[in-house]
């Protein structure tokens, strides 16, 4: 159906690069400022989670999602993340993926999105039990990821469902949407 | 800044194919992830911190100044599964804080995994140049060119991208914006900053790409390289050095 075009590819990997970028940047400033606020630290989590979904709401194409993820997750990488970056960030998006595989790529509303924020959650959950990091007491475990999948959502969800409009706003997304039927029905009269 | 990241001398370990090299690396680190036993965790992070140490090619000082962001998320990461982590045989305990034997061991797990993941990412960075590594991975390991030159192109950009965004941050300095606190001050921050970003580097990635097109760039078509990559005889010493270190590490394990 809707191939991705050479410019398409290209946007969205600019896209998870500026991802990387500005996380990186904001995950700095962070760390300086509250260096142990556990709980603050969870309720951001869901920015990580944010640059595949963000990238499908703005580009409507199949792939989009996963290959932003892997995208900014190179780039985090790249910048001093490490290799573990790289796999949660194809693990997660492929979930992110999946999720709007699964209604068809024809969902672009807020519900969706932050299902998808919640399946990436859940991914990193299931590296995590590798990991060792979700090796902990059940109330902690409990509080840990519950506080991420709220944190998903909203990120997911409603932020980035937010900024894409705002971004239609700027009129930048006339550049990459495939053009609809009923506009071009619209030439007709 | 430049300074800082040229190494002492070039060793072995620059001229293996950064392909190659990255894909081995990338296996061992899923074998670390994977890994719950113990002992192969401290041998393979011995490993990794020899390799980092005396075979990256930087001085001691620089590599220890490397190293203190691995050794943070080290102590962070075993210190909170030793307080807080799941165990029966209890140490020590207070309200909600309990050390138990068994969230020390994990906690300690935890860290070798999070110390060889950063010395096996320090040595991939320090002895690779990212550019190539992609021209490799299109030649040696059949990277369709459209994405490899979409990440060449982004990864020539950045800079341009972080200048950007330290403009944008000074201009909402110099406007006295102030930001409410709690979510809504995060999602505020999140639009003022990333809005004018994305704007401009969306056109911009549409006027790259229309440019390379307009030069010819074809998805999927034959092509040749700028920079050509090959195997030679220093990745066949690389594969035989590592496997049998490696398997030295397993071996010593179970034991």
């Amino acid at each position: 159906m809707k191939r991705l075009k050479f410019s398409d590819l290209l946007i969205t990997i600019m896209i998870g690069v500026v991802f990387g970028i500005t996380m990186k940047f904001w995950d700095d400033l962070y760390t300086v400022v509250k260096p142990m606020l556990p709980i603050a630290r969870q309720l951001l989590y869901g920015m990580w989670f944010m640059v595949g979904p963000f990238a499908f709401l703005l580009i409507r194409k199949p792939g989009v999602a996963l290959l932003a993820s892997i995208a900014a997750a190179s780039l985090s990488a790249f910048i001093g993340g490490g290799f573990t970056v790289l796999i949660y960030g194809f693990v997660q998006g492929l979930a992110a993926e999946l999720l709007f595989a699964s209604f068809r790529y024809k969902k672009f509303g807020i519900v969706v999105a932050g299902l998808a924020g919640v399946a990436s959650c859940f991914a990193g959950f299931f590296l995590d039990l590798f990991y060792g990091y979700a090796n902990l007491e059940s109330w902690a475990l409990f509080v840990k990821y519950g506080l991420r999948v709220v944190s998903a959502f909203l990120f997911t969800g409603v932020f980035a469902y937010l900024i894409v409009r705002a971004l239609e706003a700027t009129g930048v997304t006339n550049l990459i949407r495939p053009v609809s039927k009923e506009e071009y029905s619209l030439l007709d009269n | 800044m430049l300074e800082l990241f040229t190494p002492h001398r070039e060793t072995w370990l620059y001229r293996v194919n950064p392909a190659l090299k990255f894909v081995v690396f990338f296996a061992f680190m899923l074998i670390v992830l994977f890994n719950q036993n113990f002992h192969f965790a401290l041998n393979q992070l011995i490993l990794y911190g020899v390799l980092v140490y005396s075979f990256s090619g930087y001085s001691w000082r620089k590599l220890l100044l490397f190293s203190v962001p691995i050794v943070i998320s080290f102590v962070s990461s075993a210190a909170t599964m030793m307080l807080f982590g799941k165990g029966v045989t209890i140490w020590w305990s207070w309200g909600l804080i309990k050390i138990s034997e068994e969230s020390f061991n994990y906690g300690l797990l935890l860290g070798f995994k999070t110390l060889s993941f950063g010395f096996i990412s320090l040595v991939f960075l320090l002895t690779s140049r990212p550019i190539l590594l992609f021209y490799a991975l299109m030649q040696q390991f059949r990277l369709p060119s459209k994405y490899a030159y979409s990440f060449i192109a982004s990864i020539r950009l950045m800079p341009v991208i972080v200048e950007e965004l330290q403009t944008r941050s000074d201009a909402l300095k110099i406007r006295g914006v102030h930001f409410p606190k709690g979510l809504k001050g995060i999602f505020q921050r999140l639009r003022m900053y990333t809005v004018p970003l994305f704007a401009q580097s969306i056109r911009r990635a549409q006027r790259v790409a229309v440019a390379m097109e307009a030069k010819r760039f074809q998805m999927g078509a034959k092509r040749t390289y700028y920079y050509p990559t090959t195997y030679e005889r220093v990745d066949a010493v690389f594969v035989i050095v590592m496997v049998v270190s490696f398997a030295s590490a397993l071996v010593l394990s179970v034991r």
